[in-house]
């Protein structure tokens, strides 16, 4: 399926190619909402808000600025966190001792438990993955979390980077090349 | 700002999370629509982390999408005979799909069998040369074995030629060495394997004696089969004794352990 095409429908105000958009990333998008809130309710509502945003905004969205589920990613981000400091004003706060302790504290869930290719990094790597990613820490809080030095935290990253993409196989890489060539062929 | 920069302060990450602040971002966006390089750079973080979201995907409840549907149903933003009409290229885009999928398998199965064709060749051209090699020496052996034994096997049916045995005496009791002489040749051999082991300080030296004169007739090393001395004419008698390494010029008469009279 070209998502492309289904982007273009969409803008045209093709509910089903929302829906196409929305079987593909619903999943994607609600695992990392529901990592960040940690309440399932609150994901529910704020998925189906995602969709409802991307469907009003599709025209705000511009695919030369990059992909269209980093777009959706940073809908979901945005609004899972405004809802976050909403629910608890404490949050709005620069406190970081508080934000830590309303989203750190309770228990982990079985949905938090990481998955694929991230499970293979070395643990504080996969740490800084989960923390900046899925749980949506900024940089500056998330290296103060993991008690290291900004520096070293930005180094963490890009390791983190490098192997991630060092260990998605080649066969993927072929086979996106093969979809590019047909599809513009 | 340029790519360096933002590669070295790792501004890409940040901006695709969208934490940089409005002024940061339109500046990453600008070098960004400029740079190809560094937009190389950005989609391939993409496809890392959209690879990595769907593998940690976690199914919402299918309620979601019905209370979406409803929700947009009741909009009526959309004619369904607008979607009813540019369904027939959905079919086509999964044959593409399909096709493209195909071909990537067979591409990755191809090179992954001529891969392990290649593999094995090489390690099958691996073991011949090795194979060859051993070979080689085998010949090697072989051929300086069969040389050995014709030499004596041509010492022993040569008529001319005439093998005496050498004895030890008390001082050598176990000792034996045979010399094949041939006057019409003018040719010593002696086959030394009987005589006992020296020590790395000591050899055997062989003796003509010609009217009382003791004549060097060269060096015998025990870890050869035969060993060719120098043929000393009218000799009396062959005579063996031990010198310290490399030889002497006159024979150590005290250490002489073999004495035959021709």
């Amino acid at each position: 399926m070209d998502e492309n095409l289904q982007i273009e429908r969409l803008k045209q105000g093709d509910k089903n190619a929302l829906y196409f958009l929305y079987d593909k990333y619903s999943g994607a998008l609600y695992g990392v909402v529901l990592r960040m809130c940690r309440e399932q309710g609150l994901a529910e509502d704020l998925l189906q808000e995602i969709f409802l945003t991307i469907w009003e905004k599709i025209d705000q969205y511009d695919p030369a600025k990059g992909k269209f589920y980093t777009w959706a990613y940073r809908i979901a981000r945005n609004k899972t966190l405004n809802a976050l400091r909403k629910s608890d004003p404490l949050i709005q706060t620069d406190d970081l001792g508080v934000y830590k302790n309303v989203r750190e504290e309770e228990d982990l869930q079985d949905y938090e438990m990481l998955n694929g290719m991230v499970r293979k990094l070395e643990a504080h790597h996969q740490k800084v993955i989960e923390l900046i990613y899925f749980k949506g820490y900024t940089h500056r809080e998330a290296h103060k979390l993991m008690d290291v030095p900004l520096g070293t935290f930005k180094s963490y990253v890009r390791q983190a980077i490098k192997q991630l993409r060092d260990h998605y196989p080649l066969a993927i890489a072929l086979f996106l090349i093969c979809i590019e060539v047909i599809e513009n062929g | 700002m340029d790519r360096k920069t933002i590669l070295e302060k790792g501004l890409l990450l940040p901006y695709l999370l969208d934490e940089l602040d409005e002024k940061e971002r339109l500046e990453v966006e600008k070098v960004l629509a400029e740079d190809a390089i560094l937009k190389a750079e950005l989609n391939s973080l993409e496809s890392s982390f959209e690879k990595m979201a769907l593998e940690n995907a976690v199914a919402p409840p299918s309620s979601i999408r019905k209370r979406l549907e409803d929700t947009l149903g009741a909009a009526g933003t959309t004619p369904d005979e607008k979607v009813r009409s540019i369904r027939p290229k959905t079919g086509f885009d999964g044959t593409r799909l399909l096709v493209a999928a195909s071909l990537a398998a067979l591409f990755a199965l191809t090179s992954f069998w001529f891969y392990s064709r290649w593999q094995d060749a090489e390690e099958n051209i691996r073991l011949v040369r090795e194979e060859q090699q051993q070979l080689q020496k085998s010949i090697e052996v072989l051929s300086n074995e069969l040389q050995d034994v014709q030499q004596l096997n041509g010492l022993l049916a040569d008529r001319d030629v005439i093998p005496v045995l050498m004895e030890g005496n008390r001082l050598s009791p176990e000792a034996r060495a045979v010399a094949f002489l041939n006057h019409k040749t003018r040719s010593v051999l002696v086959n030394p394997k009987a005589l006992p082991k020296l020590s790395t300080e000591e050899t055997y030296q062989m003796w003509a004696d010609v009217d009382g004169e003791m004549i060097n007739m060269g060096l015998v090393p025990t870890d050869q089969d035969l060993v060719s001395l120098a043929y000393i004419e009218g000799a009396e008698s062959l005579n063996i004794t031990i010198e310290p390494k490399g030889g002497s010029e006159h024979p150590t008469v005290e250490r002489l352990i073999s004495n035959v009279y021709l």
